[in-house]
């Protein structure tokens, strides 16, 4: 039932914004179809810019990456939206458009030829809306939702473009606990319901290692870590890579890590 | 399959679904609803052109106009006045009307702002410049029976829209900010130009231009009206064409690109087009003002911002609003005429003041 495609292959990237700076140094690793991964590291170490170099809104200086064993700049921007869809931080259009219509753009490249869906295409823009929870707003501006349900309705598009993959830029920021929690239900949802691979930027480190198979680890200073969550997130490498005293502590079977400040209380 | 987050399907999720389609059916723009609706705004445009070319000065009898041959025009005013002045006036009304509404749409969705229009890239100054050197240097030879002014004027417009274009490519690829700056900067240095020449110029001569930069509709022939007529007809119908990417456009370069849309193209495309119409609108009418800017955001206010439908309902209600506002042109002060430019912005603006307050509430813009 689920295809097994949504392989991204990442060997040996470099890249810098200019030729002198470098912001990701020889980064590899491999993302197999259907996993849930986060990629996680302090401000500046290059999470957003690898997630651009992964849907080939910018070029790796050095080193390729493959989707779906052909290199990712091989791909038309029609063909690689078949593949990969986007979830970005704070996209605002600048005319009021609807929740319905802002997610039927993710069929755009399917339109007929005078520019309009099909029956198929409402189909799967209902049962997106339906997942995401987003029906009950359905015909209202984008402009006038919460923060929560605005990113709702862009995972909502994402899910409209039937990709295998699925890439997302913080998309828990803003929110509140439940509503983070929603976002990551739904990912995890995608997951297993639809064998989607997901790959997600993101701050949360607690939330990563409750949904999350696989971590890629980004330091600011080059050095990166990548494997299975429970070896990747531990209290030594995040104290290394952030820079900050953590508590490590378990509930249950669960890890769950503290940042200390200055001021904490219980400071070890 | 494993973890199920969402519930399965139960029957609450079915009557859900049920709703929800209806909801679907009737917000989303239809084919069948566009035709009705483009439809509609034609026959209003219809109407209000005969109900145009009945008014103005001398008083014309329909019954005149048509028992009256043409043979022997001399001896029947009704049919002159009526075929050969009124009419064309009115059908340029309504081509420049269109074409300058459609490309305001266009500018404002490419260059993801509200305050753009179809002058806002230097095509209004360097128009302006191509007339005022014109008149400066005298030239009274005529181009396929057009008068200097219009060639000059053309070619001024896309000269520097493709200056601005280029300035824009040199501060990078897709920053609209750049090509904004660039087209305000050319703007107001093309402008001072004109201010320039118009001071070291004979008063007589620059009465002539300052009229045409305010907006002068004047009698044409018929084939300059069906040659303008077919290129502003094949822009609006390639633009709507481009419509479905340019709502993906409105949420930015990078974000139509994860959608699947081939913004370079879309936007080279697009950019051309709009550009072309508002120099052979420009290089026949002169600078009107206004028409490009409120009439998008009047059709966006009240029918939304779709452009299969916000491009041709704009290009109707333009064609509607700019025959209106010509006609009052050359009513109000009869038998004098004023320029059309200025009937657009005393008119239009309290008009589109009270549809922004009537409406935005409702469209929510953008925090």
């Amino acid at each position: 039932m689920v295809e097994m495609s949504g392989i991204i292959e990442v060997e040996n990237v470099s890249f810098g914004y200019t030729p002198k700076s470098t912001v990701l140094e020889d980064i590899t690793f491999t993302v197999a179809p259907g996993t849930f991964l986060a990629i996680a590291g302090p401000n500046g170490a290059g999470k957003t810019t690898l997630l651009n170099l992964l849907c080939a809104a910018a070029t790796p200086r050095t080193g390729r990456i493959m989707v779906d064993a052909a290199p990712v700049e091989s791909y038309s921007t029609e063909a690689l939206a078949e593949r990969i869809a986007v979830v970005r931080q704070g996209f605002m259009p600048v005319f009021g458009f609807s929740v319905v219509e802002t997610v039927m753009m993710a069929r755009t490249r399917r339109f007929g030829a005078m520019g309009f869906e099909s029956k198929a295409d409402r189909e799967i823009v209902n049962e997106a809306l339906d997942l995401t929870d987003t029906a009950q707003f359905a015909s209202r501006p984008i402009g006038s939702l919460s923060g929560g349900e605005r990113q709702r309705v862009f995972i909502a598009r994402a899910l409209a473009q039937e990709t295998d993959v699925l890439l997302l830029d913080e998309p828990t920021n803003f929110l509140d606990l439940k509503h983070q929690v929603g976002i990551y239900d739904l990912l995890k949802a995608a997951q297993l319901d639809k064998g989607k691979t997901v790959i997600t930027v993101t701050h949360d480190i607690n939330l990563a290692t409750q949904y999350c198979a696989q971590t890629l680890l980004l330091g600011t200073d080059g050095n990166s870590l990548f494997g299975p969550v429970a070896e990747v997130l531990s209290g030594e490498n995040i104290e290394k890579v952030f820079a900050v005293p953590v508590f490590a502590g378990r509930v249950g079977k669960g890890k769950y890590f503290i940042p200390l400040g200055k001021f904490a209380r219980d400071k070890t | 399959m494993g973890l199920n987050i969402w519930p399965a399907v139960s029957p609450q999720v079915l009557t859900h679904k049920t709703t929800l389609d209806k909801t679907l059916m009737t917000e989303l723009l239809t084919p069948n609803r566009l035709i009705v609706r483009i439809a509609a705004a034609f026959l209003i445009l219809l109407v209000v052109m005969f109900a145009c070319s009945l008014i103005g000065t001398e008083r014309v009898s329909l019954k005149a106009v048509f028992a009256g041959g043409a043979d022997e025009a001399a001896v029947n005013p009704d049919y002159e006045i009526f075929v050969r002045v009124r009419v064309p006036r009115i059908l340029l009304g309504a081509i420049v009307g269109a074409a300058l509404a459609c490309s305001g749409v266009v500018f404002q969705a490419l260059l993801r702002n509200p305050l753009a229009d179809p002058y806002i890239l230097g095509i209004s100054s360097g128009a302006g410049l191509g007339a005022m050197i014109t008149v400066v240097c005298g030239f009274n030879w005529t181009f396929f029976g057009r008068s200097p002014i219009a060639v000059f004027a053309f070619a001024g417009a896309l000269g520097t829209v493709w200056l601005v274009w280029f300035i824009g490519r040199l501060t990078g690829k897709f920053h609209l900010t750049g090509l904004l700056l660039a087209g305000v900067v050319v703007n107001a240095f093309f402008s001072a130009v004109i201010m320039f020449l118009t001071s070291v110029a004979r008063s007589d001569e620059v009465y002539a231009t300052i009229f045409w930069l305010m907006g002068n509709m004047a009698e044409e022939d018929f084939l300059v009206l069906w040659m303008t007529a077919g290129c502003v007809a094949a822009g609006i119908a390639a633009l709507f064409y481009l419509g479905p990417q340019l709502n993906a456009l409105s949420f930015g370069e990078e974000d139509a690109r994860s959608i699947g849309v081939n913004t370079g193209r879309t936007r080279a495309a697009a950019f051309a087009i709009a550009a072309l119409m508002t120099a052979v609108a420009v290089s026949i009418s002169g600078l009107i003002g206004f028409v490009g800017l409120i009439v998008p955001h009047a059709v966006r206010l009240v029918f939304g911002p779709d452009h299969r439908q916000l491009l041709p309902l704009s290009a109707v209600a333009g064609a509607i609003f700019l025959v209106a506002a010509d006609t009052l042109a050359r009513i109000v002060v009869a038998p004098a005429q004023l320029p059309v430019g200025v009937v657009t912005a005393i008119v239009g603006g309290p008009f589109f003041l009270l549809l922004l307050i009537r409406y935005s509430r409702r469209i929510g813009w953008s925090k």
